[in-house]
């Protein structure tokens, strides 16, 4: 069966675990010396997982942050933004995931009419 | 959310806890004294690393622990994703700062000129490095709760009626 609609969402859910572990891993490092924050591009990394499920997006260091005395260049305040926005995109994806099975569901079901 | 998330977060709580730990150690001891010709109080503070992301990109000066690419410390199993990430305590550094000497004639541990030494915590120090280690703390914390109601969805997503 092809269900273009699982493999989407499979990929932008996978892509968006990735992201929020790669922050959770920022705020976790965020008094490390010499640690520099990663993230993930999500465009290209959904385009990457889309082409070829196995795939895994390298992370990018982000080019904005400040470096601090001790080399480390984590904000907590954009982590937190970061991963709250991140937390938002699953659950829309996750919402938009619930609608279209159901849907599938609802297609699988024999008709209630008996015709 | 996938278990990384906990271990991850589970990692920075351990490493701020024993962050905390030292600095309440310090603290505790900022008015030991010590006797002449013994070694003085020295405040320490532990020092964090990060364990190497997927791809070495990672900063820091985390040490090659020579482990394979896929291997997991949770379940032993092969991971497909992300090796594993997190931080742990690299170990702790002692300050250079000088002992204080006070001066004390009365003092048995007083030495020949009158001078009591000390121990080199500054309170002012430790106590900005506990706001900024609670805040880690809060900011981890914060990522665990935020990713709660992220799971009970996914959960939700899969439940078929």
């Amino acid at each position: 069966m092809q269900s273009g609609f699982l493999n989407f969402y499979s990929g932008a859910l996978s892509v968006l675990q990735s992201r929020a572990d790669l922050i959770a891993d920022n705020v976790a490092n965020a008094d490390t010396p010499n640690y520099k924050a990663v993230d993930l591009n999500f465009d290209s990394a959904l385009a990457a997982q889309l082409t070829d499920p196995d795939t895994q997006a390298a992370p990018e260091y982000r080019a904005d942050g400040v470096v601090g005395l001790n080399g480390n260049d984590v904000s907590l305040d954009s982590e937190r933004v970061e991963a709250a926005a991140n937390g938002q995109a699953m659950m829309g994806a996750a919402t938009f995931l619930r609608q279209s099975t159901s849907d599938l569901l609802t297609a699988l079901r024999p008709n209630a009419g008996g015709i | 959310m996938g278990i990384d998330i906990y271990s991850i977060v589970g990692s920075a709580l351990d490493a701020q806890d024993a962050r905390m730990g030292a600095i309440a150690a310090n603290l505790a001891n900022v008015d030991s004294i010590t006797p002449p010709g013994g070694t003085p109080y020295r405040a320490h503070e532990v020092v964090f690393e990060a364990a190497p992301v997927a791809g070495g990109t990672a900063g820091g000066a985390a040490p090659d622990l020579g482990r394979p690419e896929t291997w997991m410390p949770e379940t032993g199993m092969p991971e497909t994703g992300m090796p594993e990430m997190g931080v742990s305590v690299a170990g702790t550094v002692q300050s250079n700062a000088p002992p204080v000497q006070t001066y004390d004639p009365g003092n048995p541990y007083a030495n020949a000129k009158g001078y009591v030494t000390g121990s080199n915590v500054s309170q002012v120090d430790e106590m900005v490095d506990l706001i900024d280690s609670s805040n880690s703390y809060a900011a981890s914390v914060a990522v665990l709760q935020q990713s709660s109601p992220v799971d009970q969805q996914m959960l939700a997503s899969f439940q078929v009626s």
